[in-house]
């Protein structure tokens, strides 16, 4: 598992986490060594996008580039599975936010980069 | 090992300033040696200087040879510069006293400095956005007040933790700051202030945030047999801890309303010391927003776990209350220059320790903490303890 292949399965609406060889550890994002065991073996996982939002904030103060979508959420994501990601959240009304509340993975296209992003259950 | 003192300490003005990255060096590097009249800067045998990012700020890098040249300091021991984020200036300190405590170095400036501010307000910003994770995190648009959001929003779900409390620590600090001629904000803020003020990021607004802010600040760490000589009031180095739980916020503990590295951190610093939270008089913690104040004083042990807001609601962490905290007025009050940071936390609790500290002194302060982070997950904690 590479950032591109991450990437790219994340593109198509894929979200692939690592699984160790050794301890059986998931983790995402990829990495190289694991977390638990320290082993450098990896196989690719692909998890089901299924989640809840653990924390969230709106950012309504944002770095240029992000300053045309402000307001807009990022939330950390805590996936069915057991691991957890951080991601913007869309189609989700600022308002109906809550932690807890059931997102489904989302990827979020522009141009030639892909995010990752969550919307509704 | 060797026991290691601060003999000296000095501090620019923090604020928007028009002054180039070398006038804040010279700035802090007067205000120390003004302190210690003893020391000349030849009589230093190493140079430290926490600085983040002066590559983009001031397109300078060799940071610690100029700084040595501007201060006439001629290391022979020790010269490097420390990068670690917002906590380049306490992981310099904690150079200074290993060289020191090991007797490879005797007489030690550490000097914090970064000119934040820029012409575009917007490049500031952007710059700022080096300290996360490029692929990861920038690239969704985080930044730093979003991060510590996410842990704001976890502390009032877990813990009934209130936008009230995070506004009193506004409020606590910015009028602190208000007794600080080198503080970025000398006004002071009402709490209708604080919470009419700005969203930033939910739940914190603009009086919960530091600003983007230029600063320098020295101090100098001597050998005991030194200090001995300097100063019949030296603060010693009693304890100190650093751990880490990652970078990329997703390595962190899964909660973010809990630093457990923070909790490591002074754990390590109170063991060596041997001492205990309810013995800290003064402390200066990294308030870089609100909430990081709130679990500062939890994983610090000043309160139990999730009692943080209503520590700051009963004004335990003012004058008159258990222990001080950020009486020069925090990271919010004073402003944030990131490698000056951590070395004015110990310039200010050099000053308390010494009873030097003025409007903001502590009565009979004996033992001050500070603690200083690189995002949620890395902290560095320092005890200090006079004689």
């Amino acid at each position: 598992m590479t950032l591109k292949s991450f990437f790219e399965g994340a593109r198509d609406g894929r979200l692939t986490a690592v699984r160790c060889t050794a301890c059986g550890g998931l983790a995402i994002p990829p990495k190289e060594f694991c977390p638990a065991c320290g082993k450098r073996g990896w196989q690719a996982a692909p998890l089901s996008g299924s989640g809840t939002i653990a924390s969230y904030t709106v950012i309504r103060v944002a770095p240029r580039k992000f300053a045309p979508e402000a307001p807009y959420a990022l939330a950390q994501v805590r996936l069915a599975e057991g691991v957890s990601i951080l991601g913007r959240i869309v189609d989700v009304p600022l308002d109906r936010l809550a932690i807890g509340l059931a997102v489904k993975f989302h990827p979020l296209v522009r141009g030639d980069q892909t995010g990752i992003a969550f919307g509704p259950a | 090992m060797r026991k290691v003192a601060l003999v000296g300490a000095g501090v620019s003005k923090f604020g928007v300033r028009k002054a180039t990255y070398r006038d804040l060096i010279w700035e802090a590097g007067k205000a120390c040696f003004d302190s210690v009249p003893g020391v000349r800067p030849k009589d230093l045998d190493g140079l430290v200087v926490g600085s983040v990012m002066p590559e983009r700020t001031a397109f300078q890098s060799h940071i610690s040879s100029l700084a040595a040249e501007a201060l006439g300091i001629r290391p022979s021991t020790l010269s490097a510069r420390t990068e670690h984020m917002c906590a380049s200036g306490t992981v310099g300190i904690r150079y200074a006293y290993a060289f020191i405590a090991a007797g490879l170095a005797d007489l030690v400036m550490v000097l914090g400095v970064e000119k934040l501010n820029q012409p575009q307000g917007e490049e500031a910003i952007l710059n700022m956005g080096t300290g996360v994770d490029r692929e990861w995190e920038a690239a969704f648009g985080l930044t730093a007040p979003p991060c510590f959001a996410l842990a704001a929003q976890r502390h009032m779900a877990e813990y009934g933790t209130t936008e009230q409390h995070f506004g009193l620590v506004g409020v606590k600090n910015h009028t602190h700051a208000s007794k600080n001629p080198n503080a970025h904000f000398q006004k002071g803020a009402t709490l209708d202030q604080v919470l009419g003020s700005r969203m930033i990021a939910s739940p914190l607004r603009l009086f919960m945030c530091s600003p983007i802010t230029d600063g320098a600040a020295a101090v100098i760490v001597a050998s005991e047999e030194r200090a001995r000589a300097l100063t019949d009031r030296p603060v010693w180095i009693r304890g100190t801890g650093q751990a880490l739980d990652g970078f990329q916020l997703t390595s962190l503990h899964e909660d973010y309303a809990h630093w457990p590295a923070l909790k490591r951190a002074g754990e390590a610093a109170y063991r060596m010391a041997g001492l205990e939270p309810k013995d800290v008089d003064v402390a200066e913690v990294h308030d870089c927003f609100a909430i990081a104040e709130i679990i500062a004083y939890e994983e610090l042990g000043f309160c139990k776990k999730g009692e943080g807001g209503a520590f700051v609601e009963a004004g335990r962490s003012d004058y008159g209350g258990d222990v001080v905290v950020n009486p020069r007025g925090g990271l919010m009050g004073c402003g944030h220059p990131l490698g000056a940071t951590g070395v004015a936390q110990a310039a200010e609790v050099w000053a308390q320790l010494r009873g030097e500290a003025g409007a903001r002194q502590v009565p009979d302060a004996a033992v001050g903490v500070t603690h200083n982070n690189s995002g949620m997950g890395e902290h560095v904690v320092m005890i200090y303890g006079r004689e």
